[in-house]
């Protein structure tokens, strides 16, 4: 009877964690000590009227205030969790795979996004996002341009867009079931971009260290839906919108003749995205079924090179060293 | 053996040795001469791809248009890179490793081989009876001269078929099926060259249009290295004409893709448009891609024996091109760049020479018309 009763409860256990380990992040949602995140800055849950429920003081800081830090370490832990750093006060030593704000902040504008309570506002995008098309913007409220750009909300990528208040569009999420990686909910898109209501949620494949130490075979893998995101505030860059501006082909096949055959490792400098998403990550690219990104050839939040590139454009040579556009371009 | 031969053996010996050094060191020199010629001989027939700097070429960042420009909004991106200062002074504009020639610029007397817009800008004070009205340049011009003199519809080109008909008002481009280079079965200018700056073109087949004369998609020949600036008669380009003008890989059937009416090759204008080309041969317009051995009455005793060094002013084509030809003779083959410029010149009707000057028999001229009708400039 009790070599039944233990071969059922380990059997049982094997099935919970091969479950478990099959849904990918398996489960990913914050944990751990409350205070750790919760009291992260004096004052953050002082009650502001008596009577009233509490509220969060400086909502707008949250983001920044758990996602930075002041050395060069782009993985924090913070109450048993382990929380990604999109900020550096430091030089950062291994940016993760959106990039990091340090760039934005310490070498200027043109190196990425200038988010509100990170960086001053860009002194050349004083309005709209640049290309931005209101018919393009899957979110019912848009873009406002008399605010500044956020980590969330409608003014922002990450969470609801729907919801202009940026706390209030990722609100609950980090604490939310993450599976099935579907889109369906802040929480169960990728990197918790849900878009717009109107569109699925970006979904893709969760690098557990966010690429902190990525190779060819271990990293995010990336699909289409991550361009929509991005044309929802550049849209004008895909649809010609914006007059003769250079043809940014993203979600498009990586064509199966000329130079392009010849890309069939994945490189972390001009990454592809799949036509599925798969459930390992892979080093090999299949011209004709990945797809060229935004990502190939930009990062999400800041990097050190202008327009956010992933190398300097200004320094490739189509004779020495094969990077940058010549990862693909390999007839160049 | 005595001291005496001892020594003569050993001298002998030692002379033997130093001779078979000799020769030893002559095959040495002489493999490291041959290994330099094959050097020299290979850098001859290297590509001249376009290569150095993504950005010198491509500024995708550009808000203003496709690319780097001193022309804004032109609608004309070819004069991003092959018109970078019209006002300027140089016919070739060198950026990082990569050479540009220019098509439109203000350097005298140093116009490349095919002739400078200049002279049909509307920047500056044009004539458009000298040149091509391109997009982003010029003006389109009133009917009838909205549309390629001797057009006709439907005709074969390489890659498929020219068009049906040539829209109103529809202004020539650089390239594509409204323009000349590229593949002229694509509309889009952009697409009809897109790749051919960075295809490998070390042999000029016209397979594509990267590997085409001058990315004129079928074309032919032998690319002088600096565009003809400061080319010499044993130093230039190098045109393909064909012997019996049946051939779609010349320079001229380039032309008659839309000046057809003046070409006699039988997918052209033919023989009901130019004429009888061969056999008592009467030319109703000028003769293109003819062999001087097949002119009227025969190449023997004629005035064209006495076009006999190879002019820049007045080039004649061949049948295998390398451009270092001198001589001309019998197999050279008139062309319409025997005449005229591509893109434009100081002169009406996009001549190489000043027609107006031209008057015979007086004795006093060898060159523009002279240069081939030999007998007609003096006696």
């Amino acid at each position: 009877m009790r070599k039944r009763i233990f071969s059922f409860l380990t059997i049982s256990s094997i099935a919970v964690l091969f479950t478990l380990g099959m849904t990918g992040s398996g489960l990913a949602a914050v944990a751990g000590d409350c205070n750790a995140c919760h009291t992260v800055y004096p004052g953050m849950t002082e009650k502001t009227f008596h009577a009233k429920p509490f509220e969060y003081v400086s909502r707008e800081m949250f983001c920044v205030k758990c996602h930075s830090t002041g050395t060069s370490d782009t993985i924090m832990e913070l109450g048993g969790n382990r929380v990604p750093i999109v900020f550096n006060n430091s030089k950062p030593v291994k940016p993760l795979a959106g990039g990091d704000f340090y760039y934005v902040v310490f070498l200027g504008d043109r190196k990425g996004h200038n988010v509100s309570g990170v960086a001053s506002r860009d002194t050349e995008f004083t309005g709209f996002p640049p290309a931005y098309s209101r018919s393009l913007d899957p979110s019912s409220v848009g873009y406002n341009p008399q605010k500044p750009l956020t980590c969330a909300g409608s003014n922002g990528c990450h969470g609801n867009r729907n919801i202009e208040d940026p706390f209030e569009a990722i609100f609950g999420s980090h604490h939310a079931a993450n599976t099935p990686s579907d889109g369906s909910t802040t929480a169960r898109s990728y990197r918790f971009l849900r878009n717009a209501d109107a569109v699925k949620g970006v979904t893709g494949l969760e690098d557990d260290e966010w690429n902190q130490n990525a190779s060819p075979k271990k990293h995010n893998e990336y699909a289409s839906s991550i361009d929509i995101l991005c044309r929802s505030c550049h849209g004008g860059l895909q649809s010609g919108h914006a007059g003769r501006q250079f043809n940014h082909l993203a979600g498009v096949p990586i064509p199966v003749n000329g130079e392009y055959i010849k890309y069939k490792i994945y490189n972390l400098d001009a990454p592809v995205a799949r036509e599925t998403v798969p459930r390992v990550s892979s080093d090999v690219v299949i011209p004709g079924k990945d797809l060229v990104s935004c990502l190939s050839c930009h990062v999400a939040h800041a990097s050190p090179y202008d327009s956010q590139l992933r190398w300097d454009y200004d320094n490739i040579f189509t004779e020495g060293e094969r990077n940058g556009c010549l990862i693909c371009h390999t007839g160049k | 053996m005595s001291k005496q031969s001892t020594i003569k053996v050993i001298f002998i010996r030692s002379l033997g040795h130093f001779q078979s050094l000799i020769c030893t060191l002559r095959s040495v020199i002489c493999a490291l001469c041959a290994m330099l010629f094959a050097l020299c001989l290979f850098s001859l027939e290297a590509d001249a791809r376009v290569t150095g700097r993504c950005k010198d070429c491509h500024n995708v960042r550009s808000n203003q248009g496709a690319a780097q420009t001193s022309v804004p909004s032109t609608g004309n991106d070819c004069l991003a890179c092959h018109g970078r200062s019209p006002a300027g002074s140089e016919n070739i504009i060198i950026i990082g490793k990569s050479r540009f020639p220019q098509v439109f610029h203000h350097m005298q007397n140093n116009d490349l081989s095919a002739g400078n817009f200049y002279y049909v800008a509307d920047s500056f004070d044009p004539d458009y009876s000298r040149g091509h009205n391109l997009v982003g340049i010029s003006r389109q011009q009133n009917p009838p001269m909205d549309a390629p003199p001797g057009f006709m519809k439907s005709i074969l080109i390489p890659g498929g078929m020219g068009p049906a008909y040539w829209p109103n008002q529809r202004q020539l481009n650089c390239s594509g099926t409204w323009g000349c280079h590229g593949n002229r079965t694509i509309e889009d200018p952009f697409k009809s060259i897109a790749g051919a700056h960075h295809e490998d073109d070390s042999i000029l087949d016209g397979s594509t249009a990267g590997k085409s004369y001058r990315f004129l998609y079928g074309v032919k020949g032998k690319e002088h290295a600096d565009w003809e600036y400061m080319a010499s008669p044993i130093n230039h380009n190098g045109y393909k004409g064909a012997i019996e003008a049946n051939s779609m890989d010349t320079i001229s059937y380039l032309c008659g893709e839309c000046h057809a009416k003046f070409h006699p090759s039988p997918n052209l204008g033919g023989r009901e448009e130019v004429g009888q080309a061969y056999d008592a041969a009467v030319w109703r317009r000028h003769p293109v891609d003819i062999v001087f051995n097949s002119v009227r009455g025969g190449f023997a005793n004629s005035e064209y024996e006495g076009y006999v060094k190879y002019s820049l002013e007045a080039p004649v084509a061949y049948d295998k091109p390398t451009g270092g030809e001198n001589a001309v003779d019998s197999s050279s083959i008139i062309m319409c760049l025997s005449c005229h410029r591509a893109h434009a010149s100081p002169y009406p009707g996009i001549l190489r020479w000043d027609y107006s000057s031209m008057t015979a028999d007086t004795g006093k001229s060898t060159t523009g018309c002279f240069t081939c009708h030999t007998k007609k400039g003096h006696e």
